[in-house]
């Protein structure tokens, strides 16, 4: 990396130029100017970590951005979290499993966490948010919790649910997604989903909120108990969000030493540029999700299989994975069941749609479709594809995607939208091609269903097939990964060949710490990354 | 003694008898003697013309290419962005964007604006009423108004013309209102209304060409606060996304986080917002001084 001393002054000359010039008013206003005063106070054992938006939900249950995820899943812990391979293991759970009939199942708990107030946490709080999440239908766990009927405390530390039905998945979607809220606490509100629990926090994690100065900064102070640590507690005495306006900020701020790591994924092109930097070591996890792009089959032509595999090959997913994700990503073999998850693909032998323009235009032509005004498009190939255009990546090759399929004889219009819009939109299914991407689909067992069933929750494309509707069902109710493998294989194959969903690759991460800290743990996924529990109750500083 | 004095005569012969002239003329000689305004004419007319040649200058920028992030060079002048496009490219082609809003959105303003503004002044009853809706939609936070109907309605050229337009006229009305009130109460506009004129005929005749001076210079302006809003709306991510503007190049640049390690993604198209927004700035300054006899010393 060529880096000479020239180029970093006008580098620095160019943005606030560029931002005062062209732009003054539109920027948000940089917190740098608050609080410099404080943020370096006793830099010796607290950790400032980076993000770019305030927590908006401090009821674990129910927030659901990344930085809510963060800060709440410091202080509210689940019975299982993840390990390198994205499999479950023990956190506060230290076993698990079904009966014989699948009808029960049950957990064992550690005996040795307790809330921040004394209470201990035991089944009884863990009881509690279950229920509290299947009565009031709060979030995504109550989607999890289909089969769960009830659950019984046998002891402090086992429980015992009772299921209507036998589901392969119930144990590890519930564990990893499910945080643990104290009973004592949450249930004085009249109704959890309500509780704002925006102060005066009760934790049983590593950390616990003190301080908050709302979409500026959040402070949490090291709590005396944190049992999941070898030291027995956290090694910092404090943690603090602070917020930044984007990520070229949190950059500016991690290099001149305001911020010890940043929370969110770095762009390919800023995670090239500080690799060349010793002050600042990089990590890298893998998704658990996927990008892809689905076509609603509700509409016509995009009901024939034809026309779907046109799309898919017109793609050159390779030049995307290189340029777009500057090879920050790999190849899913356009195949539902990633490679990130080794334990189902033993056997799955699926290939990527190979790019071939040629191949398109000749599958549209055999299904009929010409090109009579001679523009090069075929009539009525044409579609709106709807994004959200805040999100860096699939903005990027949504271009991309517009010009080779154009190549192939396909017009596609681009509808990137702000992202409440394209929520709204593709809730209401209404679009032709869909671009974006789920962040984590860890259980295929039981999240196959939320997408490939009718009536299913991110059911975008309007799957209906009987025969993989079929496969679910036997998927679902497998109790062991050995017997789900094979009909989920199958519901892969499916997919694949059908090209119910094009899934176009599988994104790396990369983070970024100061290298002043060591320590970090990472874990799968940008939720989870290296600001896990686990991650910052280990670092400390060299 | 040969000696004549003629003054009159080669006054005449060289054009420079003011008295003679039309006031029309003596505006735009005093607005091409004045080096800025001249200049930044000229500027605009560059820039119109870049936009309208884009597709001769450049192929419309597109796909992606392995030269990702090159500063600038012989071969990419501006450099090139973080999938490799040519920046050059994009700043020609984003003109055209840029000067389609302009065009659109003042044109619209304007539009608006003056029928606003005029009838305020003329209809006496009006006068109350438009007057604060005109003073409602100046007080109104337009920005965060801009991006929730873009958001709403969807980014394209069209709602960026039509969402700046409607906030931009209302300082076109106030400005054509305050220039056409004291036109209204003139002895030749009373005279018009003695000789039965109608109010249509009044209108056209007397009040128009009386504000089309603010008028003209209101364009400008407006085109240059149309080109600004655009850009910021692009740059908050709001802009069409099919075709290519200075606000979008600079979004890319945020967005993909390149803004702090290749400053040339920032600075061209920030420069070329820059340019197009002074000089239309200073040549409606330079009309402006140009068509008041004070200032133009005659």
């Amino acid at each position: 990396m060529e880096n000479s001393t020239a180029r970093k002054h006008l580098a620095r000359l160019a943005v606030p130029l560029a931002l005062m010039l062209a732009l003054a008013g539109c920027v948000p206003s940089d917190p740098d100017t608050q609080d410099t005063g404080e943020a370096n106070d006793d830099g010796g054992n607290q950790l400032v970590v980076g993000t770019t938006a305030g927590v908006v939900n401090f009821n674990p249950l129910v927030g659901n951005s990344r930085t809510d995820t963060w800060v709440t899943n410091l202080m509210y812990p689940s019975m299982m979290t993840l390990n390198d391979e994205a499999e479950k293991v023990p956190s506060v759970a230290t076993e698990w499993g079904y009966s014989e009939d699948g009808l029960t199942a049950f957990v064992e708990l550690r005996d040795d966490m307790e809330w921040t107030d004394g209470e201990p946490l035991n089944a009884e709080d863990v009881i509690f948010t279950i229920n509290a999440i299947k009565e009031e239908q709060i979030g995504t766990v109550a989607g999890m919790l289909a089969a769960y009927e009830s659950a019984e405390a046998v002891s402090d530390t086992r429980i015992e649910f009772t299921l209507s039905r036998p589901d392969g998945a119930f144990l590890n979607s519930v564990g990893f997604w499910m945080p643990i809220v104290p009973e004592h606490v949450f249930g004085e509100a009249p109704s959890v989903a309500e509780f704002a629990n925006d102060s005066d926090w009760v934790s049983a994690g590593p950390f616990v909120l003190t301080e908050v100065e709302d979409g500026q900064r959040y402070v949490l102070e090291a709590t005396e108990n944190y049992p999941l640590v070898e030291s027995g507690s956290a090694n910092v005495d404090e943690v603090i969000f602070r917020v930044f306006p984007d990520v070229n900020t949190e950059v500016l701020a991690l290099r001149a030493g305001d911020l010890d790591m940043i929370g969110n994924a770095l762009p390919p092109a800023v995670a090239e540029d500080l690799a060349g930097d010793d002050s600042v070591q990089l990590f890298t996890v893998p998704s658990l999700g996927w990008a892809h792009m689905q076509y609603n089959m509700r509409r016509a032509p995009l009901d024939q299989v034809e026309v779907r595999e046109a799309l898919a090959h017109a793609v050159d997913y390779d030049a995307i994975r290189e340029v777009v994700l500057g090879g920050n990503a790999i190849s899913s073999n356009s195949s539902v069941l990633t490679p990130v998850y080794e334990q189902w693909q033993d056997g799955l032998d699926l290939e990527e749609y190979a790019y071939d323009p040629e191949m398109s235009r000749q599958l549209l032509e055999d299904a009929g479709f010409a090109d009579a005004d001679g523009d090069d498009v075929y009539d009525e190939l044409s579609f709106e594809m709807v994004y959200d255009q805040g999100d860096p990546m699939v903005s990027t090759w949504a271009e991309l995607v517009q010009d080779q399929s154009l190549d192939a004889g396909i017009n596609i219009e681009l509808v990137g939208l702000d992202r409440n819009t394209y929520l709204a939109r593709t809730a209401d299914r209404d679009f032709d091609i869909y671009a974006g991407s789920w962040a984590i689909i860890d259980e295929p067992q039981s999240n196959f269903a939320l997408l490939f069933s009718p009536e299913g929750f991110i059911n975008y494309a309007g799957v209906d097939d009987p025969e993989v509707s079929e496969l679910m069902e036997e998927a679902a109710t497998a109790l062991t990964p050995e017997v789900a493998q094979e009909p989920l294989q199958e519901i892969a194959r499916i997919v694949h060949d059908q090209v119910y969903d094009n899934v176009m690759y599988v994104e790396t991460f990369n983070f970024a710490a100061s290298s002043e800290w060591s320590g970090f743990v990472p874990k799968p996924s940008d939720l989870l990354s290296i600001v896990n529990a686990e991650s910052l109750a280990n670092v400390s500083k060299e | 003694m040969t000696y004549n004095p003629a003054p009159i005569s080669t006054g005449v012969l060289l054009g420079t008898d003011l008295s003679q002239m039309s006031p029309r003329r003596k505006t735009w000689r005093a607005f091409v003697r004045n080096p800025l305004g001249l200049s930044s004419l000229i500027v605009l007319i560059l820039m119109v013309l870049l936009a309208l040649a884009a597709p001769l200058i450049v192929e419309e920028p597109s796909g992606f290419s392995v030269a990702v992030l090159e500063p600038p060079s012989p071969e990419h002048w501006f450099g090139t962005d973080h999938i490799g496009q040519d920046i050059f490219a994009q700043i020609v082609w984003g003109a055209r964007t840029s000067v389609a809003v302009a065009v659109g959105a003042s044109v619209l303003a304007i539009l608006l604006g003056t029928v606003v503004g005029v009838a305020a002044a003329y209809f006496p009853k009006l006068n109350t009423p438009l007057g604060m809706l005109i003073d409602v939609m100046l007080s109104l936070p337009i920005l965060p108004l801009m991006i929730l109907i873009a958001a709403l309605v969807g980014p394209s050229i069209s709602t960026l013309v039509v969402v700046i337009a409607v906030f931009s006229w209302p300082e076109v009305a106030r400005v054509v209102r305050s220039q056409a009130l004291p036109t209204v109460t003139l002895t030749y506009v009373n005279a018009s209304h003695v000789i039965g004129a109608s109010n249509l005929w009044v209108l056209t005749r007397h009040i128009l060409p009386a504000v089309t001076p603010v008028v003209v210079v209101s364009v400008v302006l407006t085109a240059s606060k149309a080109v600004l809003s655009e850009a910021g709306l692009s740059f908050l991510g709001l802009g069409d996304p099919n075709s290519w503007s200075w606000g979008t190049i600079l979004y890319n640049a945020q967005r993909s986080g390149v803004l702090a390690s290749a400053w040339w993604t920032a600075l061209f198209p920030s420069l070329a917002i820059l340019l197009f927004v002074v000089a239309a700035t200073l040549c409606s300054l330079a009309y402006n001084d140009a068509r008041n006899p004070r200032i133009r010393g005659d």
